[in-house]
């Protein structure tokens, strides 16, 4: 009876991986695969000759270099800066005391985290057109860092609340200003947090699509997803190509994945509002 | 001392509001202004105020039935919801004792978490192909079917194609937040359980499930505004069709802005939507906060 347990446990584990793993090896199987093997039917599981031309072509016809250094810049930087800004906000709102002002910023950050990014589209584009600000790989970044201060406070916040007050103040009779004591002595302990609170940014921008695809139009300023959204939305997709394209998108954030999984774990179930 | 920190506290936050003010509230408040002009990007200086027009347009809109929209949400934030959650739980308890290469296993079973909805759509797009998917072909090894089918082209397969792909997606997330709270679930319990001559099963409903409970209320609830809000799938493996068979009130909005142009339907979209969301979030707040006592 224990044994059949054990053995129904492991096969399930088992399936588990099966599913979680398949859509991922079948992608990248198809990118491949030659040209003609992709529209074979019955399906063929493993390509009769791995041939990297689908990303030769992928990086040749397109400027997918280009996009991929777009994408990049921008999370490294929003990410960056969505951390930075929301260490201090994070740090003031767990430190407040007088109970009404902090309740009443809280509320101003968990509004934000009900509203769907979508939902800016078109009043940014009309707002960031009258300025002349569209397509700008600058102004995009500022929007990502904004879309993600309120989640990355809110973060940080509960970081910085367990952190026993008394350590500043030491600190502080020792002559260090409110901002040295943060830099030196409250950063330093919330390490884990603040690399949660990174990979948490930098996963959510790179994937972001709507707003890119709202903001960005001329070729040199795609991000990645806009850029797969443009190859879908021409007429005939190139399956071969096109899963060359998305396993180069999901690279980033599964290395960050792998890298900062206990982090981001730990952000998830620690923020446990955006998931 | 006490008065100086003060000053200091809401100087260093004066970044993050002026950032969320300019990028956030106040788009947000002009998304509102905006469902009540006429407002396409064919004519963006000509913008009049035209009252209600918009709500009626989408009301009534002859290419899709907005009742149809409206049930399309429901199921798909009912059923994707159930069996993320009932998956995610099963994975949840079968990883929480510890057993060799947990860790290399969980960062390989929860890693969809991390990818672009988006992308995970077109991945699943492919698999659900009605000509050479891979579903088609194990389907056909089987001998469950004859002859391909083509699950995104036939209004009856394609909700229940996009909703398998959102639950592969979301699983994660569920096992993610209930294994951290059956992790907390003190030991001493299930040995009092154990010696009482409680079952497996009987531990689970009478001292497992009690005490997360408040994670179980929490995480589904939010994911509910979550999953209601997540377009990136359906957007990416169907568009909302055939015949507005996925269309859900999220991807309505963004084809009224990135096929049609038109800004004011789709912020009167958006309005629709808030109206929701807000009215979803009272009661979640209501349900929460009254109960949290009792655990």
């Amino acid at each position: 009876m224990k044994l059949l347990l054990r053995t129904l446990k492991v096969l399930l584990l088992g399936l588990f991986l099966v599913v979680a793993l398949g859509p991922l090896y079948w992608v990248i199987v198809t990118s491949l695969k030659g040209g003609q093997e992709i529209y074979t039917f019955p399906i063929r599981y493993w390509p009769s000759e791995v041939t990297f031309e689908n990303y030769k072509y992928l990086f040749r016809i397109s400027d997918f270099s280009i996009y991929f250094k777009n994408s990049l810049l921008i999370s490294l930087l929003a990410s960056a800066g969505a951390l930075l800004i929301s260490v201090f906000s994070g740090y003031a709102l767990s430190r407040i005391r007088s109970r009404r002002p902090k309740l009443i910023l809280l509320l101003g950050m968990y509004f934000t985290q009900i509203i769907p990014t979508y939902m800016l589209m078109s009043p940014l584009f009309i707002s960031l057109a009258k300025i002349g600000m569209t397509d700008s790989l600058i102004a995009i970044t500022f929007v990502y860092v904004s879309m993600m201060i309120a989640f990355s406070t809110i973060m940080a916040k509960s970081f910085f609340d367990r952190i026993p007050v008394a350590l500043e103040e030491v600190a502080m009779t020792d002559g260090c200003t409110r901002t040295q004591t943060i830099v030196k002595v409250v950063l330093p302990l919330t390490l884990p947090g603040l690399a949660a609170i990174f990979s948490f940014a930098f996963v959510n921008i790179w994937n972001e699509l709507f707003l890119a695809v709202m903001l960005l139009s001329s070729n040199h300023n795609m991000t990645v997803p806009v850029a797969l959204n443009s190859f879908i939305s021409k007429a005939g997709v190139n399956w071969g190509v096109l899963s060359a394209g998305i396993v180069v998108a999901l690279l980033p954030t599964m290395l960050v994945f792998a890298f900062a999984q206990r982090y981001i774990i730990m952000g998830l179930t620690e923020g446990a509002v955006k998931g | 001392m006490r008065e100086q920190s003060a000053r200091y506290f809401f100087l260093i936050m004066i970044p993050a509001f002026v950032l969320l003010t300019l990028f956030l509230y106040y788009p947000i408040i002009q998304g509102t202004v905006i469902a009540f002009q006429k407002y396409t990007l064919f004519d963006m200086t000509n913008t009049p105020f035209i009252g209600f027009d918009n709500f009626k347009a989408i009301f009534t809109d002859i290419n899709f039935n907005f009742g149809q929209i409206m049930l399309n949400t429901l199921i798909w934030v009912c059923v994707s919801l159930a069996l993320q959650f009932v998956l995610g739980f099963i994975l949840a308890l079968l990883m929480q004792k510890p057993f060799r290469g947990r860790g290399i296993y969980s960062s390989l079973v929860f890693y969809p978490w991390a990818l672009s909805g988006f992308a995970i759509g077109l991945v699943w797009a492919w698999i659900f192909n009605g000509q050479f998917g891979l579903v088609n072909d194990i389907l056909l090894r089987l001998g469950l079917i004859s002859n391909p089918v083509g699950f995104l082209s036939n209004p009856s397969y394609a909700m229940a194609s996009v909703i398998v792909a959102n639950i592969w997606y979301g699983v994660p997330f569920f096992a993610i937040m209930l294994l951290a709270a059956l992790q907390s679930v003190p030991a001493e319990l299930m040995e009092a359980g154990k010696i009482d001559g409680a079952g497996p099963l009987r531990r689970l409903f009478s001292i497992t499930i009690p005490y997360i409970k408040p994670t179980i209320i929490s995480t589904t609830l939010l994911r509910t505004m979550w999953i209601m809000n997540f377009p990136d799938i359906i957007y990416a493996m169907t568009g909302g069709g055939p015949s507005n068979s996925t269309n859900i009130l999220a991807t309505q909005m963004i084809n009224k802005i990135l096929k049609f142009y038109d800004y004011g339907q789709g912020s009167a979209f958006g309005v629709v939507i808030m109206v929701l969301l807000f009215t979803y979030a009272l009661l979640y707040l209501r349900l929460t906060s009254g109960k949290e006592e009792t655990f």
